[in-house]
């Protein structure tokens, strides 16, 4: 359901996402880096990019291409000076 | 026609705790019984400009966003898939997020705009929250003979929504508060 490539009904409202976990430590490491150093003036560099990586595949592997790309059209309509290259996370 | 409305909120908190507590009012396990409308959210993108110190994300939200009977009827989903795109200036200490919808197009489009900055007021430790919504029914689509009706309720609706999510920002915010006293 939801950004998943499978045709699920559109009524279910469990959580059943493959990368859940992946996520889960994902966010979880943004937001220490983000409270523990971004707020704090320190963002010389990307941190969690293990993390980013992982989850990043999974969501590859098991998003709906379509949503995706629609989602990312959408996304460089919002925000016209941003750089594209966010084409290479829907790969 | 379009349904456009304000809403600002004033947290007594810092921007940097409130725009932290922004990642995560989603996310946080207790809190997802408030938002249990939000089903999923996934980030897609996120880029960081080392020079300016701003961070660009784009996030992925899926919406259980049910209606009256009859607008299932015609709009055949309950689920709605949104986008989220967030600048986070850490030099001027300023967040905005804007979201957007990208499923049920033919139908609806909303947009909402939430800008965190710090309070003219009281800069370093209170956060101004202003919200801006606009709900139009797309003129030519099967809703537009009640689009006055449904762009009433999706307000009325959204605004229902904010308030449980203002409601989960205070608690994020306190629960933050209280752990770095401890520190």
């Amino acid at each position: 359901m939801g950004l998943l490539k499978k045709k699920d009904s559109t009524s279910t409202r469990s959580s059943t996402s493959p990368c859940a976990d992946l996520r889960t430590a994902y966010h979880n490491c943004f937001n220490k880096w983000y409270s523990e150093k971004f707020v704090k003036g320190q963002w010389d560099k990307e941190e969690c990019v293990a993390e980013w990586n992982k989850y990043r595949e999974c969501l590859s592997e098991n998003l709906d291409g379509k949503i995706l790309t629609r989602m990312l059209e959408v996304d460089s309509e919002l925000n016209p000076t941003k750089q594209a290259d966010s084409k290479e996370s829907s790969r | 026609m379009v349904k456009a409305y304000r809403q600002e909120h004033v947290y007594k908190h810092p921007w940097e705790r409130v725009s932290a507590a922004s990642w995560r009012k989603f996310a946080d396990p207790e809190n997802k019984r408030i938002l249990s409308h939000i089903l999923e959210v996934d980030t897609l993108n996120r880029k960081l400009d080392t020079d300016t110190g701003k961070l660009h994300t784009t996030r992925a939200l899926t919406i259980h966003a049910p209606g009256p009977w009859f607008l299932h009827r015609i709009v055949g989903q309950d689920i709605c898939h949104c986008v989220e795109s967030t600048v986070v200036d850490g030099k001027s200490r300023s967040m905005q997020l804007i979201t957007k919808n990208i499923s049920l197009q033919k139908f609806i489009e909303v947009e909402e705009r939430i800008r965190y900055d710090p309070h003219p007021e009281n800069p370093s430790a209170w956060t101004v929250c202003s919200q801006e919504t606009s709900i139009r029914i797309k003129p030519l689509s099967a809703l537009a003979s009640m689009a006055e009706k449904v762009e009433q309720k999706c307000a009325e609706k959204f605004m229902q929504n904010s308030a449980k999510g203002r409601e989960v920002m205070e608690r994020i915010c306190r629960y933050m508060e209280a752990e770095s006293a401890r520190v």
